[in-house]
Order: structure tokens, then C-alpha cells, then sequence
């Protein structure tokens, strides 16, 4: 799980302005983990993407690498 | 604008300013000599038969000129496709517990990355959502740091991409028959544009009929006409 916060991190930074912005937190929610997404206000649209594409790929890889777990992973673009 | 200063030693103070100018016109091309200021740190002792001998020491300040400032870096260094691909493969690896090596092939407009292992079923993941995810990720990142001129990223895992063509090649075929056969438009499933791509490409000569996209990301199918015959 770690590694999937680590990994979204680097995701993230390869593709914002200010890659020392991004930062992923961790919320517990019983059986569902919220990973939240915080970068640079001006980086919102870049960790979105065109037609929200960027935000769906993230979003599939948190779901996939929960696949493996007992529980729920969910990805939030904090805004 | 910014200084340039150098410290330079000679025998004599004469010698040293004269070795501290060549260095600064070496580190600052085109530099205005005569607004050069010098600060002697040391007049130097000269010393008997060498002994006790310390050399003059000076320190010179110039203002860079305009011209020779070097290039500011710009954003962070670009990294080329098959590094960017293969780092976030490997990382992926590491995020979903699997045990598994990652090879890459360059080609002139295309980069394959390769992963191979056991188990790789969670990195191909249902419809292959996981490895298009990854392949749209990569080649995202790859955008950023060098822009439009750049190789198209393939992400591909235990022959995934060949089978997946396979499949779709198959999958056209059938609805180009039934197209031809009914005379009506048949609706394939929702595909990323990767793989509709791969079922335009299969049927664009087929003489019985055509193919067009419809509907929203991510349920865009690929729609077989049969082709109206001109009269």
C-alpha cells in the first residue's frame, strides 16, 4: 500500500509545474482507503487532464493495486 | 545582473591581477576590463633564496555582460521515452507486490516496453484497464518533458497486445459480416481509442463496409455500416 502511495506520488510529479507540491494522504475509512491527491493550484487541470483522462488512469492504477488487498482503494483530486 | 569574481595568486600583485583577469575573461566572455575592481587580499612576501616565499594575492570582480550569461535551465531535465516508460513499469511492479523485469525496445516513432514475470494478471487487469491506464500514464508524463516531438509509448505484458489485436481483428471481421449480411449497423463494445483504432484499421478495406466511432469516452464503440453503394 505504501508503494501505491509512493508510485501515485511519482505519477504526479511527472506530470505537474511544481513537483514538490505533490503530496498523497491517506484516509482510513474502515473498508475503503481514500487516497487524496493534493498539488500546486495551478496543477489541478494537469493531474485532471483532457476529458478527465489523467484523473481516470490514476484512478484505475489506485483500483488495481487495491485489487490485491482486503480493501477498497479510491482516489480524490483534492481541489 | 550578476558578478563574477575570482581569486587569483602571481609573485607580484602586477602578476596576480594579470592571471585574475585572464580567468575572468575566461569564465565571462567579452567582459569590460576597465570595469574590473581589484582587492589585493595579500601583497605576498618575496622571500629569501625561497624561504618563507608567500605569492601576492588577489581577488577580481567584474559584472557579468548580458550576452555571455549562460542559458537558465528550463523545467526539469528531460528524460527520454525509455526511461520514463521503464521507470513507472518497475515502480508499478514494486507498488502491486509482483515479481517481474521489464525490457524495452526502441524504434524510430515507438518505445515498447516490455514486462515480463508470473502473475501478471492485476498488471493487465480487467479489459486490460490497468496496462492502458499505465500506457496512457507514461505516455503523459513523457508529453510533459519533451513536448509533441516525441515516440508514441507501448506498454505490453505476456504477449498482451498481440492477443488483444488478435481478438479485436476477429471481433471486426464478425461484425463486418453480420453488417454485410443484415444490411444493417452493428455496435461493438466500448473500447479505448488504442484498440478502436485496431478494428478502423482492419476494416478500412473491407469493400462491404465502414466503420465510425460513436458515444462518450470512456463507452466509445465502433460502429460497422454497410457500405452504401453509389449510384
Amino acid at each position: 500500500m505504501k508503494g501505491l502511495e509512493e508510485l501515485l506520488t511519482w505519477i504526479a510529479r511527472g506530470l505537474v509545474d511544481e513537483p514538490d507540491a505533490v503530496r498523497v494522504e491517506r484516509i482510513d475509512e474502515g473498508d475503503v482507503v481514500v487516497l487524496r491527491l493534493h498539488v500546486a493550484d495551478g496543477d489541478v487541470g494537469k493531474v485532471i487532464g483532457r476529458h478527465g483522462r489523467v484523473a481516470r488512469a490514476l484512478r484505475t492504477v489506485a483500483r488495481s493495486a487495491g485489487a490485491r488487498g482486503d480493501r477498497r482503494l479510491q482516489l480524490e483530486i483534492a481541489d | 545582473m550578476s558578478e563574477v569574481s575570482v581569486e587569483a595568486t602571481g609573485e607580484t600583485v602586477g602578476e596576480a591581477k594579470w592571471s585574475a583577469l585572464r580567468e575572468l575573461e575566461r569564465l565571462a566572455p567579452g567582459v569590460d576590463r576597465d570595469a574590473v575592481r581589484f582587492q589585493v587580499v595579500s601583497e605576498g612576501e618575496r622571500g629569501l633564496l625561497g624561504v618563507g616565499y608567500t605569492p601576492a594575492r588577489v581577488v577580481a570582480t567584474a559584472t557579468r555582460p548580458a550576452v555571455a550569461l549562460p542559458p537558465e535551465p528550463t523545467g526539469p531535465a528531460i528524460e527520454g521515452e525509455p526511461a520514463v516508460a521503464r521507470a513507472l513499469l518497475e515502480r508499478s511492479l514494486v507498488a502491486l507486490g509482483i515479481a517481474g523485469t521489464v525490457s524495452v525496445e526502441e524504434g524510430d516513432d515507438e518505445v515498447v516496453a516490455t514486462v515480463s514475470g508470473h502473475d501478471l494478471g492485476v498488471l493487465i487487469g480487467r479489459h486490460g484497464q490497468m496496462i492502458d491506464a499505465l500506457q496512457y500514464l507514461a505516455n503523459a508524463i513523457a508529453h510533459r518533458a519533451a513536448g509533441e516531438d516525441r515516440r508514441r509509448i507501448v506498454v505490453d505484458a505476456a504477449g498482451y497486445r498481440a492477443r488483444r489485436a488478435a481478438t479485436l481483428d476477429s471481433l471486426a471481421r464478425r461484425g463486418a459480416e453480420q453488417a454485410s449480411a443484415t444490411g444493417r449497423r452493428v455496435e461493438l463494445e466500448p473500447m479505448s481509442s488504442v484498440e478502436r483504432r485496431i478494428v478502423h484499421e482492419a476494416l478500412k478495406d473491407d469493400p462491404e463496409v465502414e466503420t465510425e466511432s460513436e458515444g462518450m469516452e470512456p463507452h466509445r464503440y465502433v460502429v460497422v455500416f454497410p457500405r452504401r453503394t453509389v449510384d
